[in-house]
């Protein structure tokens, strides 16, 4: 169907006529990386074929539930495990603006330190003859920040856990504040992690996907990519068949010819496996998978804090960044959710459920230096290998003390650690023990949801799969423009990363 | 096996006198929902933590019957001790059991109401075809 001068095609069913396109660019991805790219290219003229195998949900057709929220937007309902001592679960989306529709916004710019690494351990300084890459992101990213309405949670919709985790900080002492997110009015319903209905938070979705079609670009959705085609070692174009978004089953075959480049954006789990089913050979492809994992403190309060309420990730600290090595945040989670995450079982479970209204969840992301693997496993669905060693661990452990120190000093009565082999509920003068608790993963109940690496860049095709500009070593035509090139963790939410990374690799491709 | 996905749910979100259980929250519609909707691996997972919550008791209330031949209130000791056990492998069983029970359960709109929440609206499930 054509939309302003583009064409947007969903699902077809099998009986159909296979669909087939030739475009200058294809980009396989809407997500943070995907669909920042093909805005750059749509913008400079080039004709873009954006291929996302997830559907496309307008606001109004996003779930309300948590079970929605699972069923339309997350990949393989957010069961895809890491495995490793701990299996943790891996939480990405498969919906067209990919993870950006059910994250948080939170925008945070890249951190200087990180490019002095990228420089010194990877040789990436500078880009595509145009000067320093640090330079380059900073720039988009003051761009981002305009284009996308960064903005500070109003206090109308901060909400109180938001504010008591702000009076915590303040009286610990240390730097805190209230987020900045890609989000025009948040009104504080505390739904990111479903989409927002509101329609306030600015997801790829609802910005860039739209803008590729009015500038007469090809979007396909409920069409995941199979395979990058190749003739020799030059990328022409890619190959799938429609998914059906509710009950899977396969439609028909979709093929897209590139005339320029193929860019995989398919997100870290699914670039590296997509490279490794289309016979890309490189010894780093798959390798240096990084993330932030994290988890959450509760902290009960005498008066109903309502979690619900107010931004979902409105307050956040990184003044833990270096030492320990990690950053705080708020995040509201769903009741459905929270019955899941409270140990117990019976009426025990129920007499704790009842205090939902009066606890508020805190949660740390954990600069991990740990290294892991991303593969094709069984049905050529990715398979993760990623545990954290015990340096990690330790700030982990920290995190969690930090947390929990944090609640008492906003007020909190008690706090809910979540620690296997220490008590469900802890008294104020008791969360010193969290210091000296496990620091065997299996002891916590954590997720990945900042991921990294996988096809990273460097100068070296022996250590990576990329160079800084993105094109994959020994191919033409093959860019990778997602978290999978980034070949170390940030320490802060990496999207605002991710999206000025893939717009400079774009640049880098025009001007190629 | 829907009935014993069922009992080993209605165990761990059982009624009580300040909330509806999940027996209270239209259960059987859901079950049959998530069981066509979501992954062949999902679903075996749920199962299969299912049949570890029935066939355990020996180990946790100390008598050989099944979970579903017991007393009330000896399945809800049960129910307690297995939500709480740290072996690694039969939490997180208890886990995949534990969270479509709460999807279930959490968007309940009387249970939604007694947290002072408003209904959810009905989840859409349509998409955009042009
Ligand atoms: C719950 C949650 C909250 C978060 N909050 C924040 C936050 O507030 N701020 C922040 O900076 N970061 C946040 N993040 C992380 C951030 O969203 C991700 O790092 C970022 O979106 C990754 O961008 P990407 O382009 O690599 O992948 P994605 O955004 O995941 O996009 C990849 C896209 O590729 C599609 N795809 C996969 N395989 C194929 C295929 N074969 N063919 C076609 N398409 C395919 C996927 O469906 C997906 O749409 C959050 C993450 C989660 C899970
Ligand atoms: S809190 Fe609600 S209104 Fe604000 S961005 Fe998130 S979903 Fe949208």
């Amino acid at each position: 169907m054509s939309s302003g001068t583009g064409t947007h095609v969903s699902f077809r069913e099998r009986t159909e006529t296979p669909f087939e396109g030739e475009v200058d660019y294809v980009v396989v991805g809407s997500g943070a990386g995907g669909a920042a790219a093909a805005s750059v290219l749509v913008r400079a003229g080039a004709s873009v074929a954006l291929i996302e195998a997830g559907a496309w949900r307008e606001p109004e057709q996003y779930p309300s539930s948590a079970y929605g929220g699972m069923r339309d937007l997350m990949d393989d309902w957010g069961a895809q495990i890491a495995m490793g001592r701990a299996l943790w679960p891996i939480v990405q989306a498969r919906t067209m603006g990919g993870t950006t529709v059910i994250n948080s916004a939170i925008c945070v710019r890249t951190p200087a330190d990180v490019f002095d690494r990228w420089e010194k351990e990877f040789g990436i300084g500078r880009t595509g003859g145009k000067g320093r890459l640090a330079d380059r992101v900073w720039k988009h990213q003051d761009d981002l920040e305009r284009e996308l309405s960064v903005e500070e949670v109003p206090p109308d919709a901060r909400g109180r856990s938001n504010v008591l985790a702000m009076k915590g900080a303040a009286a610990i002492g240390y730097d805190s504040h209230y987020m900045k997110r890609y989000v025009k009015g948040c009104v504080g319903s505390g739904q990111c992690l479903q989409g927002c209905r509101k329609l306030k938070k600015q997801s790829t979705n609802v910005v860039w996907v739209p803008e590729v079609l009015e500038r007469g670009g090809l979007v396909l959705s409920s069409a995941p990519v199979s395979k990058v085609l190749f003739e020799g070692r030059r990328a022409i174009g890619v190959e799938g068949r429609f998914d059906h978004p509710r009950t899977h089953r396969a439609g028909s075959v979709f093929r897209v010819k590139a005339k320029k480049a193929v860019i995989v954006a398919a997100s870290v789990t699914h670039s590296a496996v997509l490279l490794q089913k289309s016979g890309v050979k490189s010894k780093s492809l798959g390798r240096f998978f990084r993330a932030h994992p994290g988890t959450g403190v509760f902290g009960c309060y005498d008066e109903p804090v309502d979690q619900n309420t107010g931004a979902t990730q409105g307050w956040a600290s990184t003044a833990f960044r270096n030492e320990p090595g990690l950053k705080l945040e708020t995040l509201h989670i769903p009741l459905e959710l929270v019955a899941s995450r409270f140990a117990g079982g019976g009426m025990e479970l129920m007499d704790r459920l009842s205090r939902y209204r009066h606890i508020a969840m805190w949660c740390h992301s954990v600069r991990a230096e740990s290294v892991g693997t991303v593969r094709a496993g069984f049905l050529g669905k990715p398979m993760v290998r990623y545990g954290l060693d015990a340096a990690d661990m330790l700030k982990f452990r920290e995190g969690m003390y930090l947390l929990a120190k944090t609640h008492v000093a906003a007020g909190a009565k008690s706090v809910l650690p979540g620690i296997s082999g220490l008590p469900f509920e802890m008294k104020a003068d008791e969360i010193e023990r969290i210091r000296t608790g496990p620091t065997d993963p299996r002891a916590y109940i954590a997720i990945l949801s900042h991921l990294f690496g996988g096809a990273v860049m460097g100068a070296s095709p022996d250590t990576s799969v990329t160079d800084g500009s993105g094109r994959v070593h020994g191919y033409e035509g093959l860019v990778v423009a997602d978290a999978s090139v980034i070949p170390s963790v940030l320490g802060v939410n990496p999207q605002h990363t991710i999206m000025a990374l893939a717009r400079c690799f774009a640049e880098d491709l025009l001007a190629s | 096996m829907l009935w014993l996905v069922r009992s080993a749910m209605v165990a761990f979100y059982p009624r009580t006198e300040a909330l509806p259980g999940i027996a209270d929250t239209g259960i059987d519609p859901f079950l049959r929902q998530f069981r066509s909707e979501t992954t062949f691996m999902m679903w075996l997972g749920v199962v299969l933590a299912a049949l570890l919550f029935h066939f355990t008791p020996l180990f946790t209330v100390f008598v050989p019957l099944p979970a579903f031949f017991l007393p009330a209130s000896l399945r809800d000791k049960h129910a307690r001790k297995i939500g709480n056990t740290n072996l690694y492998l039969v939490k997180q069983a208890m886990l995949i059991l534990k969270l479509p029970a709460g999807l279930c359960w959490g968007r309940d709109p009387e249970v939604r109401k007694r947290f002072a929440m408003a209904a959810y609206a009905p989840d859409p499930d349509v998409w955009r075809t042009s």
